[in-house]
């Protein structure tokens, strides 16, 4: 069995990448073929212009901050944080100032001689924060480092962690299944589907042009409409013809060929425009309505400043142009 | 997502050198000491004159003598279990309901018949329960009476009056275990649906401690099965079990090939024995808790539970007379008060012709013995639970935990036979066979104890520790063995107990000179030394006391204090 196969990307020095899918895709296999805990059936891992694929995980200075955290029980904090500097040549008295430093960088100063199993779960994160930063790695992995902590805090330590990450300028590999982290945390992210990298990209590209149907439809929502592309309408413009009615969209392809329709809610323009689509359902979501509308037998997602009625017609224009997405790759 | 590849890296890493070797290691060990051995037992039981014949093995099968053997052996642990049931069960029900001080006194004291040795308990209901024991003079002297009026001794029930208040705390210990973890919801829920409390005890409780009682009796029958020293001291040659029977053939009628079949006859029997000793492993397995603790009563909050009382002094009586025999006799000259002269004895170095050696030479060869075996199942225990960690092949464990489906005396024939020619002759003496016997009688515990300790570790514990730049050595230096620390002290305590204890191997394998700590007290129990036997005795006991305070009392909270969050 494959758990991944043909995933090739590179992290930047000082770059933040976010690598999102769904549980099962294959992102923590990544993150373990590069830590060296898993050997890989074939390819290879490179870090700082040096092949380290054979090499075992203690001689990678890759650091890897686990999900559970996985800290020592038997080891106090300051225990934890040292424990990689055993095995550096730095001397005892650098050693536990090394460890004071990266407890304060993550605010735990004073922390030291606690017991892990005395701390609460995100002072335990900083713990596994800290401990994977003191060898000073060249990477940084990070395993869904914010899953088990609860909403509000998620939030709160996503902030301070990219802001740690950036002041240091560390090169971070950063997983989660969560994609509002992922767009939230990386300069780049990379979508993983079934053991596949389906775009890498920076958020805003990704959100905006997603290269596959999986990418645009597992980030946000997302309107999809199958068609057929009709003509050519001029460099990077066709038109593709959606049930009975011919929408203008950008992309390339050949006339006849099956493709899809992709754009967000936000891309419309509600209330006029050349189609008319019928309200199904409204939620009042606080700052608009989401509307679900039937148009030529396809769903709409819509977003509406003023309440509407299910029942009602509604017409609709683009303010930006729906991209044509050719059947995903995989 | 990532538990397969995991997996095959772990295979990748047992391939690589260091893990093959650790594999390794412990199955050539078994195969020179245990494997070949049993061998040597089998050609012997079923060859005659060097041709493989089964007539050994068939004339033993038609003796009458071998008949009334396997009768006894097979009457004798039913009575035994079924009686340890009758005085076992009450008190733990009585642990698990009820709260009273000292119970955690009580609790511990239920371990005992796991690392008492079984010698010590024949003395004590000798000095005790016999003829001319503590019971019946006070019986006497109380009544007026001219004779004894207890009679148990040289007869089935001197065998398995001793098994049975021997075991008792093992039915306790089991129904205690399975009833606190019982959901007391369940009960409540018969209750509100109209069954009384008796009728819900009877139809939902019950039925679910049930495994637990059919364990514990599979347990207690098997060690009543194969119980040695106890007929040995207790029965004579009337009341002997297989295994005093083979101990005979061997080492009384120097019948080695003799000996061998009726030992190839016991594996027989007990080879399908082993399979329900198996199933009693949730000893070793922390007390399961589900759903709400049961609430616990006061005892003797209500006048009803007074009738606790007479069972609480009757359970008094049978445990703690005994082993107060033994403390006691060891400070008395019969007739004339108070000594200290066993002790003297205990510790002169002046040869004991009974014993073969002096006293405090056949203590220090039990240290000896207790130490190395020791460290030689701490090491057999660490790597083979390592290997069943990774290598969870049913048949590999089959073969790395069959000294466990092996007797003491079978094991002690084994060894007897192979250190009398090569390759395990050349290896010298006596000494070192006695402490291969009890490191392979011990190991498998070990296993038991630490293989789950192992199991409950987080392996990403050891991943991280690799990526912070820990070698696997380091990471298991630094991370796994000071987080299995505390498991395998109590497991090398007990070990060290077991082997200070363990009389049946040693009877098979030792020579005069090289006497143990419960052989020498055979030996001066035969001779009717009550009073030197019982100053050897106490001191088991005292190391025993020690082992069962370290597991139970100061030993729990180490294990599981532990447990990750």
């Amino acid at each position: 069995m494959l758990a991944v196969a043909g995933v090739s990307f590179g992290v930047g020095e000082g770059e933040l990448v976010a690598l999102l899918g769904p549980s099962g895709c294959g992102k923590t296999t990544v993150l373990r073929i590069l830590a060296g805990l898993t050997p890989p059936d074939a390819g290879e891992v490179w870090l700082d212009g040096r092949e380290v694929t054979a090499l075992p995980p203690e001689r990678r200075g890759i650091g890897l901050v686990f999900q559970n955290y996985a800290l020592f029980p038997h080891l106090s904090v300051a225990g934890n944080v040292g424990y990689g500097l055993r095995f550096s040549r730095l001397p005892r008295r650098a050693r536990a100032r090394r460890v004071e430093e990266l407890l304060s960088l993550v605010g735990l100063s004073g922390y030291g001689r606690r017991r892990v199993h005395q701390l609460s779960q995100g002072e335990q994160q900083r713990v596994a924060l800290a401990r994977a930063l003191a060898p000073q790695p060249r990477v940084l992995l990070l395993d869904e480092p914010l899953s088990a902590l609860d909403a509000a805090l998620r939030v709160e330590l996503r902030r301070e962690l990219r802001a740690l990450l950036k002041k240091l300028g560390v090169s971070s590999l950063y997983v989660t299944h969560d994609q509002e982290e992922a767009l939230a945390l990386g300069d780049r992210v990379g979508v993983m589907r079934a053991g596949r990298l389906e775009q890498l990209a920076p958020p805003e590209e990704l959100y905006r042009a997603p290269a596959t149907l999986f990418v645009a439809s597992f980030l946000g929502r997302a309107n999809l409409w199958p068609g057929v592309v009709r003509e050519l309408a001029g460099p990077g413009r066709v038109t593709v013809q959606v049930g009975e009615e011919v929408i203008p969209a950008a992309g390339e392809a050949q006339p006849g060929t099956q493709a899809q329709l992709f754009f967000r809610p936000q891309d419309l323009e509600l209330g006029k425009g050349p189609f008319s689509a019928r309200v199904e359902t409204v939620e009042f979501l606080g700052d608009h309505w989401e509307l679900q509308a039937r148009f030529q037998g396809f769903e709409l997602v819509a977003q509406a400043s003023a309440p509407v009625s299910p029942g009602e017609t509604i017409r609709f224009g683009f303010k930006a142009l729906p991209r044509l997405l050719l059947s995903s790759r995989g | 997502m990532a538990f397969p590849v995991a997996r095959a890296a772990d295979r990748g890493l047992v391939r690589r050198g260091a893990g093959a070797l650790l594999v390794l290691l412990p199955l050539v060990f078994l195969a020179g000491t245990f494997f070949l051995p049993l061998w040597g037992v089998l050609s012997q039981g079923l060859r005659v004159e060097e041709v493989w014949s089964l007539a050994r093995v068939q004339a033993l099968l038609a003796s009458p003598y071998v008949h009334h053997l396997l009768r006894f052996t097979l009457v004798q642990a039913l009575l035994s279990a079924a009686l340890s049931l009758a005085l076992g069960f009450p008190l733990g029900w009585l642990l698990a309901r009820y709260r009273f001080p000292g119970k955690e006194l009580v609790r511990a004291f239920t371990l005992v018949p796991f690392v008492l040795p079984p010698i010590t308990v024949a003395l004590g209901f000798l000095l005790f329960f016999g003829h001319a024991g503590y019971l019946n003079r006070a019986l006497q002297a109380l009544l007026g009476l001219a004779s004894p009026p207890i009679r148990v001794l040289y007869s089935l029930w001197g065998i398995v009056l001793p098994h049975a208040f021997y075991n008792a705390p093992v039915f306790a210990r089991f129904v205690a275990a399975a009833w606190e973890g019982l959901d007391p919801e369940l009960e409540e829920a018969a209750r509100t649906l109209g069954a009384r409390p008796w009728l819900a005890f009877l139809t939902v409780s019950l039925p679910r401690l049930l495994p637990a009682v059919a364990s514990a009796f599979a347990l207690v029958f098997v060690f009543c099965f194969l119980s040695f020293a106890i007929p040995l001291s207790l029965g004579g040659a009337r009341y002997a079990t297989l295994e005093v029977g083979i101990y005979y053939l061997a080492r009384r009628d120097l019948d080695v090939p003799g000996a061998a079949a009726l030992a190839l006859v016991e594996m027989g029997i007990a080879l399908g024995l082993t399979y329900l000793y198996l199933r009693g492993g949730g000893l070793f397995l922390a007390p399961g808790r589900r759903g709400r603790p049961r609430e616990q009563l006061p005892l003797f909050s209500r006048p009803r539970q007074l009738a606790w009382l007479p069972y609480l002094v009757l359970l008094g009586l049978i445990f703690l007379g005994p082993l107060a025999a033994v403390v006691a006799s060891s400070f008395f000259l019969p007739g004339q008060g108070p000594t200290l002269k066993w002790y003297a004895f205990l510790f002169s170095a002046q040869t004991a012709p009974l014993i073969g050696t002096s006293p405090l030479g056949s203590v220090l060869l039990s240290l000896r013995v207790g130490v190395a075996a020791t460290l030689l199942s701490l090491a057999l225990g660490l790597s083979i639970s390592w290997t069943l960690h990774k290598l969870r092949w049913v048949v590999l464990e089959t073969v790395l935990m069959a000294p466990l489906s092996v007797s003491s005396v079978v094991l002690g024939l084994a060894l007897l036979i192979a250190f009398r020619r090569p390759p395990l002759a050349l290896l010298g003496g006596g000494e070192l066979a006695i402490v291969l016997a009890h490191g392979l009688i011990v190991y498998p515990l070990v296993v038991r104890m630490v293989r789950p300790l192992w199991q409950a570790l987080d392996p990403g514990l050891v991943e991280a520790a690799r990526t912070l730049g820990a070698g696997r050595l380091s990471a298991f230096l630094t991370v796994e063995l000071p987080l299995l620390a505390r498991g395998l002290a109590v497991a090398a305590s007990f070990a060290f107990a077991l082997s200070l204890g363990e009389m049946t191997a040693v009877a098979m394998i030792a020579r005069p000179g090289l006497f143990t700590l419960p052989l020498s007290i055979y030996h001066l129990i035969s001779a009717r030394k009550f009073g030197a036997a019982s100053a050897l005795a106490t001191c088991l006991i005292l190391v025993t006391a020690g082992v069962v305070w370290i597991w139970e009392l100061g030993g729990r909270k180490w294990l599981y204090r532990n447990g990750q969050a």
